[in-house]
């Protein structure tokens, strides 16, 4: 008996000490060492979020390059698999925040705000070439003095991706404004299909709230329950309620509009290029178009997103994290990563050694570019697009006016901002 | 009588095989569609016998994932020995907070029964702090140590040594055996359905814990396979099949465990007040 | 009965038995601290420290990321709690939720526990695929039912084939709210179903036996037997309910993708909290404040349970 508990505690303290022991080999994390290792190789951490199989596997390949050219340094790829922001802002905190990481445009400026950001503008050099990048896309990641805080790895503008099918037999042409977007939606529109497929995101339709002169954002407060923005949203409302020629993905049992396009359960929706790849992993037999965002009030516009590589400002291998960031976002890293699409190249010069422009399907989505308002306005937008999507969608499904569901939003919006 | 028994008897397996297949329909479509193909599941087209059946999905997790087996270890390791501690000092404490008289013990229930109304979302920033001070990041005993003990399982303990027949105790101690003595060879050989259904509601919370991980562990090799496997979901698309095969691969472990201890806690479990 | 003894002797007595009781409580206060002790370790490090921490954060407006700075604002976060629109429908919400869960989860689990310990065959095949909700990871099983709530999803499927109306489960603010209910109630009444099994193994057969005899039929069996029988085992449940509903979080998180929406219809006060805590910077300090005063109401809510129920037992 006695010795049954003698084991049985021996046992105990030997699985308390196994698991300390397996622990033990990872006492350097990235914030903590102090710059080089004793084969003198700096290992940087890169975190990220998860994404498909195929962005992996060329982040690899681009990490591969890297550390041929650098053999002094390796970097250790960490994949954050969810909440992204969360994680990266609890790590920050506890000041054990990766050397370089990803950074969505639309965070960009609170993050900024907070100081926990490595400014770049002293780093970088001529051969690096600034003024490569389009502007809409660096200015995310500037504070009011113009210093540069990320640079942005690739970009994703909205398009019109139509089903060709659908529009030939309902002898539908491609629309180019929105009058034409509007019949051509209520034409196409059949039992088992709506004409137009719209996700009831602030994200996806900034552009069109701010069509009519309105801005959603004004001075870091909530703007979107202005009159302007309601008469610019208002026909989408109306095209869903009065019409019936338009759904969004939930209501359909999509996830995604691109999904919905994929199943044919929309004719046309505004989507990103990463639906390039997917279609053709999941609906090869789709036959699309794409074409630029209808022009609105004789306006184009649409909206583009990004992602920038910045550094901790608590890192201690700064410049070996330069050095990782400046290949990532210079013109052959930039090369490597957006070659086979799945990003649209933020740099000016790759964008036209890849040719893109001339692509039948990226052509539009590479115009873009130019006149879309990138997803990124101050450091309160998250929450502002919280009480946007929270609001939105039921005036867009009819259960509220566009007006009472719009000044609803801002209200709380404004009084959860506070001054 | 017997017609009427008889017919009861029908009617209590209707109730029971309607809610069998309400529970078993979410299931059965995670498990198909585990062997569906991207292309199928997206299609929006719904069927429990897939279209064209894959092993793709597993062949992705087993195989191209090649830290399977380390998740797999770290997973097993968190568990297993964060399910062992909490069973014994969940007891030890339910044990004394219903058996033995001292001082401050009603204070100490409370608390037990005040932490658990607390969410975990606002001590998770400075339990991470705790865990960096002690140098546990990336660490077993991060994620074990802090979980060691839990106040649900003190609590439902605590309601089961209670109502425990005094005479043994006592006949316990005229052996000559001291209270720790008499708590592990007498007290817990007769709580093992208490035991056994605790084990189960521990190890699964362990198992499925996914928040925890995700911020304590940064390094590929520490990951759990929550966190492993859950690199599915992108941006913009979600990798449903990958997703139903990876989750299909966690409830599996769970499942045989559950039902290893189902006959054991099915054996004259209590902690009913008079029996 | 010392009173009856002379005094002399009694006082011997007495300051023996303080000598005996003075031992016995240092005995009591070893012996309860020993095994409490790995308990109250981890209960001081990583729960109450969190917490005060937390509690002392409540009082200030809290910037955490890029070096702490703490803002002394006395109790102007509770204050703010009091007019804020969201915290109030997030209370409504959570508070409507918790009142149908609770009793609906409870009946059902306590149903289906009796229903398997009826005796009949094939109970444990019952037992293995009811609890099977309570294995998957909550993750999973919201994102199973959001496909099965979709327009087009089996739900509606299936109502339609019977002619009954069908509804957009997710996207209507009016119905959102109770689609995850439905769905929590499915999965969460399992776990409790094993409790009450494992409970009604004690419950002695010869009560039902001689009820039996005396002419009561199942459900009288049923109301006047088990359900007293099982009375601190429901105790148990429905606390564990009152909390675990209070804490509503991931499925509205999936639900809504983070806002709570439709229309806040789907916003608990554990996503309120959530989006306070991480979603804006600067509002730490008001999370916390809010986590502080939902702790109290569950507290209120389990003290309540308690003197309704009578409860001996849970002191």
């Amino acid at each position: 008996m006695k010795r049954k508990a003698w084991v049985f505690w021996s046992a105990l303290m030997f699985l308390l000490f196994v698991a300390a022991g397996c622990s033990g080999n990872d006492g350097t994390t990235s914030g903590d060492g102090g710059g080089e290792s004793e084969d003198g190789t700096t290992e940087l951490t890169l975190a990220g979020w998860a994404s498909s199989p195929e962005e992996e596997s060329l982040l690899n390949t681009q990490l591969e390059e890297f550390e041929e050219e650098n053999p002094d340094i390796t970097v250790k790829h960490e994949a954050i698999a969810d909440q992204y922001m969360d994680v990266i802002k609890t790590r920050l905190v506890g000041g054990e925040g990766p050397d370089v990481f990803y950074l969505d445009a639309v965070e960009a400026p609170a993050i900024i705000e907070t100081g926990v950001l490595e400014p770049l503008n002293s780093y970088v050099d001529d051969e690096f070439d600034t003024g490569d990048f389009e502007d809409t896309l660096i200015e995310a990641f500037q504070d009011e003095e113009g210093e540069t805080y990320g640079f942005p790895k690739g970009y994703s503008t909205l398009g019109l991706f139509y089903n060709k099918e659908m529009l030939d037999e309902a002898g539908v042409d491609v629309p180019t404004n929105w009058e034409e977007l509007e019949e051509a939606a209520i034409e196409l529109t059949t039992e088992d299909t709506v004409g137009l497929g719209v996700a009831p995101q602030m994200a996806r339709l900034q552009f069109i709230g701010e069509s009519a002169g309105g801005d959603m954002v004004e001075d870091n407060q909530a703007a979107f329950g202005s009159e302007e923005v309601v008469q610019g949203l208002q026909p989408l409302v109306d095209l869903r309620t009065e019409e019936g020629a338009a759904a969004a993905p939930s209501e359909l049992g999509s996830e995604s509009t691109g999904e919905m396009l994929g199943q044919g359960r929309a004719a046309m929706v505004m989507e990103g290029n990463w639906n390039v790849p997917y279609f053709e992993e999941t609906f090869p037999e789709l036959e699309y178009g794409v074409a630029e965002i209808p022009e609105i009030n004789g306006t184009q516009g649409t909206m583009a997103f990004t992602v920038s590589y910045v550094m901790n400002q608590a890192s201690e291998k700064k410049e070996a994290a330069w050095k990782l960031i400046s290949y990532l976002t210079g013109k052959e890293g930039m090369k490597t990563w957006t070659e086979t699409g799945i990003e649209l190249p933020a740099r000016q010069s790759v964008a036209e050694e890849l040719g893109f422009e001339d692509d039948e399907l990226r052509g539009p989505l590479v115009s873009g570019a130019e006149y879309a308002t990138t997803w990124s306005d101050g450091p309160n937008l998250p929450t502002i697009y919280n009480n946007f999507d929270n609001e939105f969608l039921s005036a867009f499904l009819g259960e509220k006016s566009l007006e009472d569901a719009l000044d609803t939003g801002e209200e709380v919006a404004n009084d959860e901002i506070g001054d | 009588m017997n017609n009427k028994k008889e017919w009861s008897k029908k009617l209590l397996y209707v109730v029971l095989i309607t809610y069998a297949v309400i529970t078993l329909v979410p299931f059965v479509w995670a498990l198909s569609s585990s062997f569906k193909t991207f292309a199928e599941i997206s299609s929006g087209v719904m069927s429990f016998i897939p279209n064209e059946f894959t092993f793709e999905n597993y062949r992705q997790i087993f195989i191209e994932e090649e830290l399977f087996f380390r998740w797999l270890l770290n997973s097993v390791v968190i568990a297993g020995g964060g399910t062992a501690l909490n069973l014994i000092f969940n007891s030890m404490a339910g044990y004394a907070l219903a058996r033995i008289s001292f001082p401050g013990k009603k204070v100490w229930f409370m608390l037990i029964l005040a932490v658990i109304m607390i969410p975990v979302q606002v001590t998770m920033i400075p339990n991470y702090l705790i865990l960096k001070e002690l140098g546990w990041l990336n660490s077993y005993q991060g994620m074990i140590v802090p979980a060691m003990i839990n106040a649900t399982f003190i609590f439902m303990m605590r309601q089961f040594f209670i109502n425990f027949p005094k005479e043994l105790e006592e006949a316990a101690s005229l052996d000559g055996l001291g209270r720790f003595g008499m708590f592990i060879r007498v007290v817990l050989p007769l709580a093992k359905p208490a035991l056994a259904a605790q084990a189960i509601f521990v190890f699964m919370g362990f198992w499925n814990d996914f928040m925890r991980p995700l911020i304590i562990m940064t390094d590929a090799d520490m990951y759990t396979l929550t966190v492993g496997l859950n690199s599915f979901k992108g941006q913009y698309v979600t990798y449903w099949n990958y997703i139903m095969a990876a989750s299909m691969v966690f409830t599996l472990p769970v499942l045989v465990i559950y039902m290893f201890f189902n006959k054991f806690f099915m054996k004259g479990m209590s902690f009913t007040a008079d029996k | 009965m010392e009173r009856a003894e002379t005094s002399s002797t009694s006082k011997v007595k007495e300051s023996k038995k303080k000598r005996r009781s003075n031992k016995r409580l240092l005995r009591d206060i070893i012996q309860g601290y020993g095994f409490m002790l790995p308990t109250i370790l981890v209960l001081l490090t990583f729960i109450l420290g969190p917490v005060l921490y937390a509690v002392f954060l409540s009082f200030f407006d809290v910037t955490l990321l890029g070096g702490t700075v703490l803002d002394f604002t006395g109790v102007d976060n509770y204050l703010r709690l009091m007019d804020d629109a969201r915290a109030k429908r997030a209370l409504l919400n959570t508070g409507l939720y918790v009142g149908i869960v609770v009793p609906v989860q409870t009946f059902l689990a306590l149903f289906l526990a009796a229903t398997l310990n009826a005796g009949l065959k094939g109970e444990k095949i019952f037992r293995i695929i009811y609890f099977l909700p309570t294995l998957t990871s909550s993750a999973v099983l919201t994102l199973i039912f959001m496909w099965m709530y979709n327009q087009n999803g089996l739900i509606n499927n299936m109502l339609e084939t019977v002619n009954l109306p069908t509804y957009n489960w997710i996207g209507d603010p009016n119905i959102a709210l109770y689609s995850i209910m439905i769905m929590n109630i499915w999965a969460t009444a399992p776990l409790f179903m094993v409790i009450y099994l494992a409970a009604l193994q004690g419950v002695p057969k010869n009560l039902y036996e001689a009820a039996e005899l005396d002419g009561a039929n199942v459900i009288q069996r049923f109301w006047y037997i088990t359900v007293p029988q099982l009375r601190p085992i429901t105790s148990f449940v429905v606390i564990m309910g009152l909390i675990g509903t209070f804490q509503l979080f991931d499925q509205s998180y999936i639900f809504s993708g983070g806002s709570g929406g439709p229309s806040n219809s789907t916003l608990t006060v554990v996503l309120l909290i959530y989006q306070y805590a991480f979603k804006s910077l600067g509002t730490m300090g008001y999370a916390t404040a809010i986590a502080f005063m939902l702790a109290l109401i569950i507290l209120v809510a389990s003290i309540l349970q308690r003197v309704l129920s009578k409860e001996e037992q849970f002191n």
